[in-house]
């Protein structure tokens, strides 16, 4: 527990740096409201439940854009890792489609779909997919065919290779995939809530801030921060335990 | 995890060396970007879908051509690139020195390790309305961003390649006279290149993410704002031209970076391969 | 009344195996191999780097397609891999996810044989292998020795009829090999399977074999035959035996002739 602590403590001495840096007036308070105000409003947005209320519309159409991403990109990395076919008409798409910064997708997203939730479930999907996809494909790629090997000459039919053996020793890259996706739909969310704001908690720190509410405004925005570190930190203790038998 | 083998043949699928056989092999290749062109023209003409959600590709060809012909492409491709690249470039000015002092510094380390382990995973875009707030709506908002949000990208790969130089280089290096000072030149940084460099792809692609979002949110110029700016008046045609310039830019910038990457490392592995 | 398509022990006739190098060129791994390898015997595969020795093996395990000829065993011409070709490969080939017993398991649960049955079975070929007590750990816990270990125990647990060995040894430092060289010769004599060996050093051959082929550089074909036989003994006192030396010392000769072959050099 102390060794949590020591390890976190610099954010704590930046926090109450921020706290005299405020409070003594050296910065204006317009600019950067002192931690206890922002804490304060923190508070109050919770009681209030629009806090609460924002983040599970986020939450819904985060989970649902990375759940689907991550079904497909499985299929579309191991069907290309497994298939020269498949990988070769697939392939060049997915190079294509890769140095697209996804955020480029936002209008096209409000074409297609309006200002509602499907758009931006798309989007995070678009955006998610390819992470999964390439460490779903390097993962499989990369299965040493030893492996392969003695579980055929140990009377595993393909499939079974391909389920048995093949999935676990791709695992390592392909969660590593997962945990780069979970932090691309953070981003999305955060990106398509701000600019398609009608609601989430990009819409939250949007209206704030047009509203001049700068306390509630940082606490709308630090609650997304953390909000997406526990995200990885879980994932990451997930991958761990999952990854267990690594040396 | 390089994109770039996605698309390259895998091992094993040697070069035919019938000519036959190549064609069929790029042909096939080649078969997904046609399929989709072609379903494109072909909805568009027989008017499947309302032009309004897919405009017919004559129409945004002409778009393409004629941003080219005017110098917009080029004005906002510019405007884009030159405050990606400059916050990039300060990401890595600041994020690579530190990247490397955390490993030989303990009190750097100590202090930079948690700011970093926050920032890195997450959706540092939400501090753009901070930004917005401190520094206005224009160019240098939306460069502090794009620095902001990369730099935990290049501090972590900093610190990855340079705890992963091997020790028995810097022993090696030491043995033979060399001072503090020289192996960090000389040893220290050549050996943790790729690893930086890794960091580097990576962040580049995150720095248009976010400055195109940038552009959106705060509108006006550069390839995000026009594009918003054609949603908003309801010009499809300009939001789908803007997607082909916006990946064009991007192909360049990842295409540059790979380059780059086969320059400074040739005497890697990895050059060898190709 | 027996099949003609089967035969005791292992019989390749005139195999050949090609594949496409990089650059689109036919390259030839093996040449015109005819090879018999009698029931229950130990037969060593020795040569220089690149000759093929461990293609040969793949394409009797059924991992690589000939190119032309056959190979059979006693359950028919080899097509594919199969329970009764097991085999060991130089880096251990464990699947790093599953603990010792979990691995010496897998074998046993294709076969369908499970439950209690199959883990009496499994810990009693971890105990044959010295393994006792490491049934629960997992690969990257263990050492290199102890990983071969572990990898013999599950391809013996799958009770293969043909024991397929890749340089088992080849990555153990030089007195785990000794040790394990040991064990195996005492474990084949339990269980008399037939064996494939490929190895390049020599003295292993001669300690562990009953025949060795010697085989050319690129393409592969086999040179020469030697019966040796000193495996009747546990003991590596053997090795100091002036029969066993000079056999060594003729065998070396003739691998060498290979390498300066392969190098271009004219043998003096």
């Amino acid at each position: 527990m102390t060794r949590t602590m020591i390890r976190y403590a610099p954010l704590l001495i930046l926090a109450a740096l921020w706290e005299a840096l405020t409070r003594l007036g050296i910065v204006p308070r317009s600019l950067l409201p002192p931690v206890s105000d922002v804490f304060a409003a923190f508070v109050g947005m919770l009681r209030d439940g629009s806090l609460l209320s924002n983040a599970a519309e986020s939450f819904g159409r985060g989970a649902a854009g990375l759940a689907a991403a991550v079904l497909i990109g499985f299929l579309l990395g191991a069907g290309m890792a497994l298939r020269p076919r498949f990988h070769a008409v697939i392939g060049p798409l997915v190079q294509a489609f890769y140095p697209l910064p996804k955020t480029a997708l936002v209008p096209l997203v409000m074409i297609w779909f309006g200002l509602g939730d499907i758009g931006k479930i798309v989007l995070i999907f678009l955006g998610c997919l390819l992470p999964v996809t390439l460490g779903t494909y390097n993962g499989v790629r990369g299965v040493d065919r030893v492996l392969v090997w003695s579980a055929r000459s140990l009377g595993a039919r393909p499939r079974e290779v391909v389920l048995e053996v093949m999935l676990p020793a791709a695992l390592p890259q392909i969660l590593t995939g997962l945990r780069t996706a979970t932090a691309f739909a953070f981003l999305l969310m955060v990106a398509s809530e701000l600019i398609i704001a009608n609601n989430g908690l990009g819409y939250l720190i949007g209206s704030l801030g047009d509203n001049g509410a700068y306390p509630a405004m940082y606490a709308a925005i630090f609650t997304v921060i953390a909000l997406g570190f526990c995200a990885d930190q879980a994932f990451a203790a997930l991958s761990a335990h999952l990854l267990r038998w690594r040396a | 995890m390089s994109c770039e083998a996605i698309g390259a043949r895998l091992p094993g699928q040697a070069r035919p060396s019938v000519p036959w056989a190549w064609l069929q092999g790029a042909g096939l290749r080649a078969s997904g970007v046609i399929a989709v062109l072609a379903i494109w023209a072909v909805v568009g003409q027989l008017g499947l879908v309302r032009p309004f959600l897919l405009p017919p590709l004559p129409a945004v060809v002409a778009q393409l051509g004629g941003d080219l012909a005017s110098g917009g492409f080029a004005i906002s491709a510019a405007t884009t690139l030159y405050r990606a690249l400059v916050g990039f470039a300060l990401a890595c000015a600041i994020g690579i020195p530190v990247g490397i002092m955390i490993s030989r510094h303990r009190l750097v380390g100590w202090f930079v390790t948690p700011i970093v382990s926050v920032g890195f995973p997450t959706p540092t875009l939400a501090f753009l309305p901070i930004f917005m707030l401190w520094f206005g709506v224009f160019d240098l908002s939306k460069i502090v961003m794009t620095a902001f949000s990369t730099v935990f990208t290049v501090i972590a790969a900093a610190d990855a390649g340079t705890r992963g130089v091997e020790r028995h280089l810097v022993w090696s290096a030491q043995s033979l006279g060399a001072r503090r000072r020289e192996i960090f030149l000389e040893v220290m940084l050549p050996a943790a290149m790729p690893q930086i460099l890794t960091g580097l792809q990576v962040a580049l692609p995150l720095a248009l993410i976010v400055e195109v979002a940038a552009e959106m949110l705060m509108g006006g110029d550069g390839l995000g704002g026009r594009m918003l700016q054609a949603e908003n008046y309801a010009d499809s045609v300009g939001v789908y031209a803007g997607i082909v310039e916006i990946a064009a830019v991007g192909a360049v910038a990842v295409a540059l970076m790979a380059r780059l990457r086969y320059r400074l490392l040739r005497w890697h592995a990895e050059a060898a391969e190709r | 009344m027996s099949n003609p398509a089967t035969v005791d022990g292992i019989a390749i006739e005139h195999l050949s195996f090609a594949y496409r190098s990089r650059t689109g060129a036919e390259v030839r791994a093996l040449d015109d191999i005819s090879l018999s390898v009698p029931n229950a015997s130990f037969h060593a595969l020795l040569g220089p780097s690149g000759c093929g020795k461990s293609t040969l093996l793949y394409c009797i395990g059924g991992f690589l397609p000939v190119t032309s000829g056959s190979i059979r065993t006693a359950k028919g011409v080899v097509t594919e891999p199969g329970p009764e070709r097991g085999v060991v490969f130089q880096n251990f080939a464990l699947f790093p996810w599953k603990t010792v017993l979990q691995n010496v398991l897998y074998g046993l649960g294709k076969r369908g044989t499970k439950g209690e049955q199959a883990r009496q079975r499994a810990r009693s070929f971890i105990d044959l292998v010295h393994l006792t007590g490491f049934e629960d750990s997992f690969p990257s816990q263990l050492s290199g020795g102890m990983q071969q270990r572990a990898a013999l125990a599950r391809t013996l647990a799958a009770d293969p009829d043909i024991l397929l060995m890749d340089e088992p040894f080849g990555a153990l430092d030089a007195q785990t090999r000794r040790i394990m060289q040991e064990e195996l010769l005492a474990i084949w004599r339990q269980t008399r399977k037939t064996v494939v060996f490929v190895t390049h050093d020599v003295a292993e051959a001669v300690y562990l074999a009953d025949t060795i082929s010697v085989m050319s550089a690129r393409p592969g074909r086999i040179r020469q035959t030697i019966a040796a036989g000193f495996n009747q003994e546990a003991d590596h006192g053997v090795f100091k035996r002036p029969a066993f030396t000079e056999l060594v010392e003729h065998i070396w000769e003739l691998v060498r002739a290979e390498v300066d072959q392969a190098r271009g050099v004219q043998a003096v």
